[in-house]
């Protein structure tokens, strides 16, 4: 079953045919693709060359599938906003889009707690080596678009509670959404890229490049 | 019923403009129902890497394997939560083409220094 949604504001006519700010956002995220990409290369590049700091594995694999849950159900809860507020179901759009907001809060805290645990268990910081470098500013960028999303979905809420955010107006709520979703595609490669398949089997991989050094005199 | 008044070619044509204009902008949007069902299918597949993780695999099977899955995942949000699957062709082609650039710079990348990737 399916709803028809007609955006108001995407009936004034543009020399393409298309909403603008949707455009926009959608030109937006191609050019965060391309930021993202060449940091999660540049990791795989030169995650196992570190030559001091920790060599074993790091990662903590279940707390990281249960954050990785968190935010795939805050895009969930997302989504239901928007299908809330385009239904003019207003309390289902301030519920769904305070879930979401919480939610990325949680992938927050979950952020915040591997990147301690790091650095108290593994003495593992940006500063480390060439691992913690390439790991902590992948992820930490990830980290702050999740926070400008929170900050963007509170806003949106507390906006609604002003009058400010109605079904008119939903595409408003589209364009955050969009950027919402783009945050989690982005964690769904480097869930998939850099956790599990960097972490597999990445003792083995290091000690080859130990040796490989110590073959080059190094 | 009333005859339709004339109103010239060009009146009429901006008219039929008109209504294709809205028939572009009345996009079909799946249902919560649906929503939640891909959400199961999300849960799933990340089980499923999950659980691929800790099964005795050798190293590329096992890259392949969560490479697809991840890719799954990758289509399910792009096409239903972020729409693209119902919206206008040219959201696609405005995300992909910087898309297609973000993996060929990557791939360059990791060909540039494939000494240093094991």
């Amino acid at each position: 079953m399916q709803y028809i949604v007609r955006s108001p504001e995407a009936e004034h006519a543009t020399s393409t045919g298309l909403n603008n700010r949707k455009l926009l956002m959608w030109a937006f995220l191609g050019s965060d693709a391309m930021f993202f990409g060449p940091l999660i290369a540049t990791h795989l590049i030169y995650r196992t060359e570190s030559i001091q700091g920790p060599i074993e594995n790091v990662f903590n694999i279940p707390v990281t599938t249960i954050s990785t849950f968190v935010l795939l159900m805050s895009s969930l809860a997302m989504v239901l906003a928007l299908a809330g507020i385009q239904q003019g179901k207003m309390g289902m759009f301030r519920f769904w889009t305070a879930m979401t907001a919480l939610l990325g809060m949680v992938f927050i805290g979950f952020q915040m707690f591997e990147f301690t645990e790091f650095a108290h268990k593994y003495g593992l910081t940006p500063r480390t080596n060439l691992f913690g470098s390439t790991f902590l500013t992948l992820t930490g960028f990830h980290g702050a678009h999740v926070t400008v999303g929170v900050i963007w979905l509170w806003s949106l809420l507390f906006a609604s509670f002003r009058g400010k955010v109605k079904q008119e107006n939903s595409l408003d709520v589209e364009i955050a959404g969009l950027y919402w979703h783009f945050v989690d595609i982005v964690w769904i490669v480097i869930f998939g890229v850099i956790y599990l398949v960097g972490a597999y089997g990445v003792e083995e991989r290091v000690l080859n490049g130990a040796h490989a050094l110590a073959g080059l005199g190094g | 019923m009333a005859p339709t008044p004339w109103r010239g070619w060009g009146a009429s044509r901006m008219a039929a403009q008109h209504d294709l204009h809205h028939e572009e902008h009345a996009e079909k949007h799946p249902s919560p129902r649906r929503y939640i069902q891909i959400a199961v299918v999300l849960c799933v597949v990340t089980l499923i890497e999950f659980l691929i993780f800790y099964g005795n695999m050798d190293s590329a099977t096992m890259t392949g394997i969560i490479l697809m899955l991840s890719a799954l995942k990758f289509i399910l949000v792009v096409g239903y939560y972020m729409h693209l699957k119902f919206d206008n062709w040219r959201f696609s082609a405005f995300f992909f083409f910087p898309f297609i650039i973000m993996i060929s710079i990557m791939v360059a990348l990791m060909a540039l220094f494939s000494n240093l990737t094991r």
